[in-house]
């Protein structure tokens, strides 16, 4: 049987030809990274009421995207010949990867707040459309859509927070719940409880790093400050963080303190057996008691924050979404069309707020950011019979008018959570001074993220 | 081995009336490469062409979109001096220490019982130690979740029914490690089994006879035979879960997000969260210094195993 044989240096030449092939690939790979910056693209015309086409819209999956389809239906019958593709979709994973790459785009999604600063080179710059609207729009929400001046995401909800307590525990330690006006005062009913029943740590402090980083913004969000200014630089060393981790500290150094992860077992055994009643956190909360909270449903009202200061701010918001249009949408105009009926017109904001098939009694873990639909005298949803019947709708909304506006949310903001959340974990477990929290997490904040941003 | 003789091809002298070689047959080194050439362009295609990319890509700032500006060196210098890059390999060094010895030892005493013949119920022993290999992670890791709770885990309650107090498994830099370590190890230890299982049915049965012959205990052969007629397949084990734990990525992404406090940030973990932060330049250095680390290291076991047999 004859061979033929390929000489060795017949394949060492192939193969050093194969790898300057590959290595004169390689710049060629190296233009797909974006060649050239673009610009963010203004979107700046209405379509009128007889606008025609179609439009794909993305939101969350679950109970909200059932409201939401609800609305849409509410949306096709004030535009008939607008076809809404609105599709359950897993933003968090999918959205900032679709926008970098621009294949298969959705032309409107639903995004967390602190995701859109990141992005807005592949947004629509949405600043005229929304001028009609401004003065009406939580000034909050707008501060943190805008980057450079412009703004990028349509305001959706506020979520303000508030203080939600166990009267009963409360009237038993002889707590007057209208008097908790400041945080020191909130300290004091803390320590009230605990006399008497000394097994009671009744403030709670969160124990994931992030949703406790996101706590820690809503009480410097009520100060009026956030952890980056407008230029995306760390302001962490501040008076009114100095307030917020010094607060935290004497509740941990008074033992006042349940420290569980956001409604696990756990923390919700110590909400059940009275062991917290004192639970600083957004209106999203409101979910506990009406849906996981058994024996102490009925017990728990909502009332606003205390403030830092007397007369201070009462609330500071804590999360948030906005609904954003890509800049390579299809039907941009539409996306818009849509947005502005969900968002600022009355049938749109009611068929989301009020009550639904899913939520009989209207969706109450948020209020709308535009003002005209959060009257206190018009609610959108009923008082919750979880709460004792309490108007949540009144005290949400106050609560919400008081918050400051911020500046936008930096790219790296989750980012910082390895920083700053683990620090304030730290704080709270008592192996870590206010001081070293602050200038720790801004050493490593300004290293890893800022300077690398 | 068997041994024989070897006969060089006789070279055959082409008839002087054979006839002449057509142009095919003249020309025939273009079908090897014609042959050989789907591997090199799927090779090129999925391999090289995506590791010379992220070669480039690691001296870059690019972030997943706009321009990508060459700036040398800068992520690898970032990279080299930073308390979480070190902690990451750190906490992989640890990892190691806890799985790859403990398996080696553990894999190895059970392969022994396996391979005994005697053994009762061999096959379903044999079953049960693999079964964790095919099982999902993903699903696993959710039960490790769950079992380890501080406050509602079962290995817990079976710490309480015996008066020992709850430990905190998953959310203490102490022991949050060695949980993981653990169901790494209750993952993979059916992988070591069947490769030190198939080590040992290879040595040769007359080996042992011989030993008995010689009056050599059953430690004797243990520690003279089997340990040194097994080393390729214990070395090549090592080799192997040196990689997979510097790599370790899906156990501590689902079971603890590398936390607390990043004491479960792995090797791999680390290198992905940069790429969450859409930070691919500093990601693919990152994974080119993961790569030198780990070439190094299994470097490192493959020459001390060459340097036993010589």
């Amino acid at each position: 049987m004859s061979r033929s044989f390929v000489p060795r240096r017949s394949v060492l030449r192939g193969a050093l030809g194969a790898g300057a092939l590959a290595a004169a690939a390689g710049p060629l790979a190296a233009c797909a990274p974006g060649s050239s910056g673009s610009e963010p693209r203004k979107l700046t015309g209405t379509p009128s009421a007889s606008a025609k086409g179609e439009i794909t819209i993305w939101n969350r999956s679950g109970d909200l995207f059932k409201v939401f389809d609800a609305a849409i239906d509410a949306f096709r019958k004030a535009y008939p010949d607008v076809k809404v593709n609105h599709q359950a979709v897993d933003i968090d994973a999918k959205l900032a990867n679709t926008l970098i790459s621009g294949t298969d785009l959705p032309d409107g999604s639903f995004w967390d707040d602190a995701k859109i600063g990141g992005q807005v080179e592949h947004l629509y710059d949405l600043t005229d459309l929304i001028a009609p609207y401004r003065d009406k729009t939580s000034a909050y929400k707008l501060s943190v859509n805008t980057v450079g001046g412009r703004i990028y995401g349509v305001p959706w909800d506020l979520d303000p927070g508030l203080l939600w307590y166990r009267e009963d525990l409360l009237e038993d330690a002889g707590v007057d719940p209208a008097g908790l006006k400041t945080y020191d005062d909130l300290l004091a009913a803390a320590r009230s409880l605990r006399e008497k029943n000394p097994k009671a740590r009744p403030l709670h402090m969160e124990k994931d790093p992030f949703l406790g980083q996101l706590w820690l913004e809503m009480l410097a969000g009520q100060q009026g400050t956030s952890l980056a200014d407008a230029d995306g630089q760390v302001r962490l060393d501040s008076k009114e963080y100095r307030n917020i981790l010094n607060w935290v500290r004497d509740a941990v150094d008074d033992d006042l303190v349940t420290h569980t992860e956001y409604l696990k077992q756990a923390d919700l055994a110590a909400l059940e057996n009275g062991q917290q009643a004192l639970v600083p956190w957004a209106v999203w909360w409101s979910f506990a008691p009406q849906q996981l909270l058994k024996k102490g449903k009925g017990k728990w009202r909502a009332a606003p924050l205390p403030a830092w200061t007397p007369g201070g701010a009462r609330s500071g918001a804590m999360g948030g979404s906005s609904f954003i249009i890509p800049a390579k949408a299809k039907n941009p105009e539409l996306a818009w069309l849509l947005y502005e009926f969900l968002c600022f017109k009355e049938p749109g904001y009611s068929a989301v707020y009020g009550p639904s098939e899913v939520y009989p009694g209207g969706l109450t873990t948020s209020v709308p950011s535009y003002g005209p639909a959060r009257r206190p005298d018009k609610p959108l949803f009923e008082p919750v019979a979880a709460l004792g019947g309490q108007d949540l709708w009144k005290v949400a909304v106050d609560a919400a008018d008081t918050i400051p506006s911020a500046a936008p949310i930096p790219a790296w903001w989750a980012k910082s959570v390895d920083y700053l959340g683990n620090n304030l974990q730290r704080l709270i477990e008592g192996k870590m001074a206010p001081d070293d929290v602050i200038d720790d997490s801004t050493k490593k904040i300004q290293r890893n993220l800022v300077d690398r941003a | 081995m068997t041994s024989g003789t070897l006969t060089p091809p006789r070279k055959e002298r082409a008839a002087p009336d054979a006839p002449r070689p057509t142009r095919s047959r003249r020309k025939p080194f273009l079908a090897p490469y014609l042959f050989v050439a789907p591997f090199y362009i799927v090779f090129a295609a999925f391999g090289l062409y995506p590791l010379v990319f992220a070669l480039q890509l690691s001296f870059t700032d690019w972030k997943g979109a706009g321009r990508a500006n060459f700036i040398g060196l800068e992520n690898y210098t970032y990279l080299l001096t930073s308390e979480e890059f070190w902690s990451s390999l750190g906490n992989s060094a640890v990892m190691w220490l806890l799985i790859v010895p403990l398996q080696i030892v553990g894999g190895l005493a059970a392969a022994v019982l396996l391979a005994n013949a005697r053994l009762r119920l061999r096959g379903m022993f044999r079953v049960a130690f693999i079964a964790p290999f095919v099982t999902p992670l993903v699903a696993m890791a959710q039960v490790w979740i769950v079992a380890f709770d501080t406050d509602y885990g079962l290995v817990n309650h079976l710490f309480n029914l015996v008066g020992l107090p709850d430990i905190d498994w998953l959310q203490s830099t102490v022991w949050a490690k060695p949980t993981l370590a653990l169901l790494f190890l209750w993952k993979t230890t059916g992988f070591a089994i069947i490769i030190l299982l198939a080590g040992l049915q290879a040595v040769p049965g007359d080996v042992y006879e011989a030993a008995d012959l010689d009056g050599a205990s059953r430690k004797r052969q243990f520690w003279s035979l089997t340990l040194p007629l097994v080393r390729r397949s214990i070395a090549f084990l090592v080799v192997v879960q040196t990689l997979a734990v510097f790599q370790m990525f899906a156990e501590p992404f689902v079971v603890t997000q590398g936390g607390p406090y990043g004491s479960t940030t792995t090797g791999g973990l680390y290198l992905y969260n940069h790429i969450l932060a859409s930070d691919l330049g500093t990601g693919a250095a990152n994974s080119f210094l993961l790569v030198l680390l780990v070439f190094a290291l299994s470097l490192l076991s493959v020459r001390l195993l060459r340097s036993r047999d010589e």
